[in-house]
């Protein structure tokens, strides 16, 4: 078919060039119909591409042609372009023409047609149009494929902000196709059944990997899409300039904006143009270009900067002479000549910019905290000499150039540091100082201040101290204090001197700071001031003095409290009559001590006043150390002598005494006050004198309870109220009390004495000595009478039942009875022999009566002592047979096994047991009729274990026998 | 992080020299591992390729199971299909798979260097995907020379057919490589389980 149309064409063509022919014969402009070669499709561009002829022209004939192209879209009749295309048209020559169609070309058909005629534009009138072209159709759906679905355009490239056309086409009839733009969807419009479009309007960068658009058919197809890659837009290139630095070499800068680069397209490339020489260059960098400066002398050069991209470009102009684009490079070679105390020469080089142009530099110096500035002309070599230096100072010096003949731009600066030479210091150090006086010799003591950097004009090595006696009779001294010194004690052999003291550093000697030290003492007697201090430091002020002083000086100590009390002293002209003393180490609570000097014209000062006072006054802290002393039942007295009141953090203005007391209320002298602690209601004494430190608190009641507690107080209150001590008075009648007893515990006591010393006295006539009858004066009676028949009892002849060993120191008393105890032993003993059967001379005397522990032998030897036997158990031994049952037991147990119910006590009363009979006979006779009178041990039995009386007494008394040598150890 | 593999790809090709052992316990052990070795690092694979694509691949939970590539076999079969098949036919699909996908993760390799030239990370990801592939590919056939089995021809799978993929189609094409070589994955690592019981070392 279209080879056919083709024909047809041919043929039509054919009969058009026959008129035209005829027509040219009537020497008018025949139109020359166009034929189509070629109608093609780029879908990268998304264009119509057209090439046709213009067969009836004859050789070397050229016509000026118009031809108008026509395009529709989807059908003939809706044409949507109609364009006039002007063009010189030869003979035999394709023409070609292209058309950018914002639909994607593959969502609808495309028909173009063209007519021709010759460009009458110079005649006036009418054109003749050759007749229409055949449509030309453009279809490129039928070569998509077979996929069910499309989208358009692919890969499409568009500036930021441009309009966009997007479509697709489904070759499924599904009309339930949903697109999105990066998961928005997109609402378009139907093109046709199968076709439907999207407009974007002013696309948006979103990155620079493109923007994603995609369409989902239904559930199960697959999803078809396309990446619009959005560039942004290409601007001018901003800040262009060019400058050079030896007119040899151009430098090119400009902001080169956003970077447009893209997956699609390059990022924008910059190319440099000059239009007087006709050169070109493409520059390698984004944001820069060299230029080399032709050798011959152009001194006018005109720029164009081009950027570009796929899609755009752009360009700047820059017109400029090269010598007023001079930026030179910075001076070198920086150098100091000639550095002195006070003048230094720098000289430096610069690059040169040509013998015919010259260079103004600018020199700045920096130092002692200030700046000078200073502009020199150079043209190879630059000099400048620096005057009026300080001496020994760091300096820092630093040179720029610019084109002097047309400035454009100053070089960047070349800095050097010097330091000029040491000088001889210019002041002389502030001195003070400290008079005392140690074994009747002056001591003085100097104090110096460092002198300041441009003071010293050097390092100060060491100080020099010229001691001029003024009394002429001593020679004058010379001490070298090596530096950092900042002081010297001094002892004067005599006080009236003058003191020269002087700073040296390498270079020379500074001017002397010269104190005279008087013999009269120092006006002491100031009294002294109180002064309040502010945040500013301490307002001083003074009386101006009659006579000429030669100015004022006050002096202070920055820690008053610590021993180097880091004197300080300001220095202050003879005008002056106040000042204020600041200083960063003043602390509130701490007082500061002043003291003015005058110093008269002989350089002597002399004291003109006392100031004290508190940076900030604070609240005592302590309370004083109070004694009470002076205790009565009415009063007692309060002291705190060792309370200092200078070294308080406030000025001391007196003392509050509080009592507290059950009583609730106050005497006259005091107030009742409530303490805010702990609400407690006192009394309230107050002392105004702060140098009164003794209180008597009076008016108490006897035998009560009282707290008192003494606070000082100050203009910014007082002491804490806390550690209250605690007072009880005595009874009104404790001292009378006291008073009698004492005297009779006396009394007491020398009567005690007095009966001690005086016991054998006592003893005498209260219990006087038995008398021994040997020593008796009825024997020698006996013995003058020579009767043999006549004797006395022997009393070994006698068997004693007990004896008493008394306590007797004499010798003639030991006998067998004698023990190492002072206490009486009671010995216990049986008659033997049947002969003494009658009373008489057998007694003995057993003096206890009651042994609480049997088992305890130190208290008698009445009871048995080896076997161990528990007295309970003796009032069982009614037979032989139960008493060596109760000796083997007792043998075998020990005292820890004794059952608990059976230990008693025992005890001894007469008994009057009458026992007779041999000892050794005793276990087995019975008993007899005793003859004497003797005391017996009874047992305390339990209950338990009781025996009947009539067998207690045969057992007690063979328990007594049991063994005499036991008795007797 | 890409010269670990590289050290366990030298080992496991090592097999391939002459002189290999007959026994097919140790290739088939050297294949788990590494095939386990490369399960542990497909998901994240695919989740950084599709990160870097855009909507709607990167939207979460994107999932397009209909895209397909004619050119790569798909690893979805059903459990009685794969288990009737006997070792032979096992490592063949295997082989054939891995084949195709180390010659599709070149092909997404060169894309993404293309459109996303600034993801150094995604690049060095399928590069290594692709050569752990690779490594596979030897020890399969490691495996088949022990078990007497052939060892099918190396074959391009790919063709003419991708350059003149549009961008979306090339986005399309790496997520479906990318996702069927977890697939492929997967199931080797059950193949080989499976031959592992069978051949025990």
């Amino acid at each position: 078919m279209a080879l056919s149309s083709v024909s047809q064409t041919a043929f039509l063509l054919a009969l058009l060039s026959l008129r035209t022919y005829q027509s040219e014969v009537l020497s008018e402009p025949l139109p020359s119909a166009p034929e189509f070669l070629k109608v093609s499709v780029n879908s990268t561009c998304q264009c119509l591409h057209l090439q046709w002829t213009v067969h009836n022209l004859s050789h070397h004939q050229e016509f000026r042609m118009v031809f108008q192209i026509e395009i529709s879209r989807i059908k003939t009749s809706n044409v949507i372009w109609v364009e006039n295309y002007t063009t010189t048209v030869k003979w035999n020559q394709v023409l070609h023409w292209s058309w950018e169609s914002k639909l994607p070309l593959e969502c609808a058909k495309h028909f173009i047609r063209m007519r021709s005629a010759v460009d009458t534009a110079k005649t006036p009138g009418p054109r003749v149009w050759s007749s229409w072209s055949s449509w030309e159709e453009a279809d490129v759906q039928n070569s998509l494929g077979q996929d069910p679905l499309f989208v358009f355009p692919k890969d499409k490239l568009v500036e930021e902000g441009s309009n966009v056309t997007i479509c697709y086409v489904s070759k499924s009839h599904q009309n339930n196709i949903s697109c999105y733009l990066e998961g928005v969807r997109m609402q378009g419009e139907q093109l046709d059944p199968n076709v439907s479009v999207f407009n974007l309007n002013h696309v948006a960068f979103i990155r620079e990997t493109g923007t994603n658009i995609y369409c989902k058919p239904g559930q199960g197809d697959r999803i078809k899409g396309t990446v619009l890659f959005v560039s942004k837009v290409l601007k001018e290139p901003k800040d262009f300039s060019c400058e050079t630095q030896d007119l040899t070499t151009l430098n090119c800068t400009w902001d080169p904006g956003s970077d447009t680069g893209l997956l699609k397209q390059l990022s924008q490339s910059y190319a440099l143009f000059e239009s007087f020489s006709g050169k070109k260059t493409l520059c390698k960098h984004k944001s820069w270009c060299l230029w080399q400066v032709a050798p011959e002398s152009q001194d006018m050069y005109n720029f164009t900067l081009t950027a570009e991209n796929y899609l755009r470009k752009r360009s700047v102009h820059l017109l400029f002479n090269l010598t007023h684009r001079v930026h030179p490079m910075a001076p070198f070679n920086v150098l100091f000549k000639n550095v002195s105390a006070t003048n230094a020469t720098m000289t430096w080089k610069v690059h040169s910019i040509g013998k015919y142009h010259t260079l103004l530099c600018q020199v700045e110096l920096y130092g002692e905290g200030k700046v000078t500035q200073h502009n020199v002309s150079v043209k190879v070599d630059g000099a400048h000499l620096f005057s009026g230096l300080e001496p020994d100072m760091e300096y820092m010096a630093q040179v720029r150039c610019a084109n002097g003949d047309h400035f454009w731009k100053w070089s960047e600066w070349t800095q050097q540091n010097f330091t000029t030479a040491e000088a001889a210091p210019s002041e002389a150090p502030d001195v003070w100082r400290n008079v005392k006086t140690v074994q009747g010799r002056c001591v003085v003591t100097l104090f110096w201040k460092p002198l300041s950097k441009l003071q010293a004009h050097g390092k100060i090595l060491f100080y020099n101290i010229v001691v001029d006696y003024l009394d002429r009779t001593s020679v004058s001294e010379l001490l070298s204090i090596p530096a950092p010194a900042n002081g010297t004690e001094l002892p004067l052999s005599q006080c009236s001197s003058q003191i020269r003291i002087m700073a040296n550093n390498s270079v020379g000697t500074s001017p002397a700071s010269v104190i005279v030290v008087s013999r009269e003492p120092g006006n002491e007697e100031v009294e002294e001031e109180r002064v309040k201090g502010t945040e500013d430091g301490f307002p001083l002020s003074w009386k101006p003095q009659p006579r000429h002083v030669t100015g004022y000086l006050v002096e202070w100590c920055e820690h008053p409290q610590d021993p180097p009390c880091d004197l300080q002293w300001k220095n202050l002209g003879p005008n002056v009559t106040s000042t204020v003393v600041s200083s960063d180490a003043f602390r509130p609570g701490v007082r500061y001590n002043f003291r003015i000097y005058g110093i008269s014209t002989e350089r002597v000062p002399y004291l003109l006043a006392r100031k004290t006072g508190y940076s900030q006054e604070l609240a005592p802290s302590d309370n004083p150390q109070v004694v009470m002393t002076n205790l009565t039942s009415h009063s007692f007295t309060l002291s705190w002598k060792n309370y200092s009141t200078e070294s308080q953090p406030s000025f001391i203005q007196g003392y509050h005494i509080y009592l507290k007391s059950k009583a609730g209320w106050c005497h006259s002298g005091s107030e009742k006050a409530v303490l805010s602690d702990d609400a407690a209601v006192c009394c309230k004494y107050k002392i105004d004198n702060p140098e009164q430190k003794t209180f008597v608190v009076e008016n108490l009641q006897p035998e009560s309870f009282y707290e008192f507690l003494v606070t000082p107080y100050t203009s910014v209150g007082e002491g804490p109220h806390d550690a209250f001590a605690k007072v009880t008075t005595p009874d009104e009648y404790s001292p009378t009390l006291i008073r009698i007893i004492l005297p009779m515990v006396f009394c007491i006591l020398l009567i005690m004495i007095t009966c001690y010393l005086k016991s054998q006295w006592m003893k005498e006539k209260c219990y006087p000595d038995i008398p021994d009858p040997y020593k008796s004066s009825v024997l020698s009676l006996i013995k003058s009478k020579e009767n043999p028949h006549l004797t006395i009892m022997n009393i070994k002849d006698c068997v004693p039942d007990s004896i008493e060993v008394l306590n007797k120191q004499e010798g003639t008393r030991k006998s067998l009875t004698e023990t190492e105890s002072t206490k009486p032993t009671y010995l216990y003993l049986l008659p033997t022999e049947k002969r003494y059967s009658s009373p008489g001379p057998c007694i003995c005397f057993e003096n206890f009566t009651y042994n609480q522990a049997a088992s305890d032998s130190a208290s008698c030897g009445h009871v048995p002592a080896p076997p161990k036997a528990p007295p309970s158990q003796l009032g069982l031994l009614t037979s032989p047979e139960n008493l060596l049952k109760a000796l083997e037991k007792n043998y075998m147990n020990s005292l820890g096994e004794i059952p608990a119910g059976e230990t008693s006590l025992n005890y001894v009363s007469q008994l009057a047991s009458p026992m007779s009979g041999d000892k050794s006979n005793l276990p087995i006779n019975p008993p007899e009729p005793a003859l004497c009178s003797e005391y017996k041990m009874q047992m305390a039995i339990p209950l338990g274990l009781a025996s009947p009386p009539s067998s207690g007494s045969s057992s007690l008394s063979s328990v007594t026998l049991l063994d005499e040598g036991e008795h007797y150890h | 992080m890409i010269e670990a593999p590289f050290c366990l790809l030298t080992l496991l090709l090592l097999p391939l020299s002459p002189g290999a052992p007959i026994t097919p316990a140790e290739p088939i052990s050297q294949a788990y591992s590494l095939a386990l070795y490369m399960q542990k690092n497909t998901s994240a694979l695919l989740q950084t390729y599709l990160q870097h694509q855009g909507s709607p691949f990167s939207d979460p939970g994107f999932s397009a199971p209909e895209l397909q590539l004619s050119s790569l076999p798909p690893a979805a079969v059903s459990f009685k299909t794969w288990h009737a098949l006997d070792d032979g036919e096992r490592l063949s699909h295997a082989q054939g798979a891995f084949l195709a996908l180390t010659q599709h993760l070149q092909l997404v390799g060169d894309d993404q260097r293309d459109l996303n030239p600034g993801s150094p990370i995604l690049l060095a990801q399928l590069g290594a995907a692709r050569l752990r592939a690779q490594g596979l590919l030897g020890n399969m056939a490691a495996i088949m020379t022990a078990l007497g089995l052939p060892i099918p021809p190396e074959e391009d799978t790919l063709g003419v057919v991708p350059f003149q993929a549009s961008a979306f189609e090339r986005k399309c094409r790496g997520y479906v490589v990318t996702r069927e070589y977890g697939h492929w994955t997967d199931r080797a690592v059950r193949d080989l389980a499976l031959l592992k019981a069978k051949y025990p070392g």
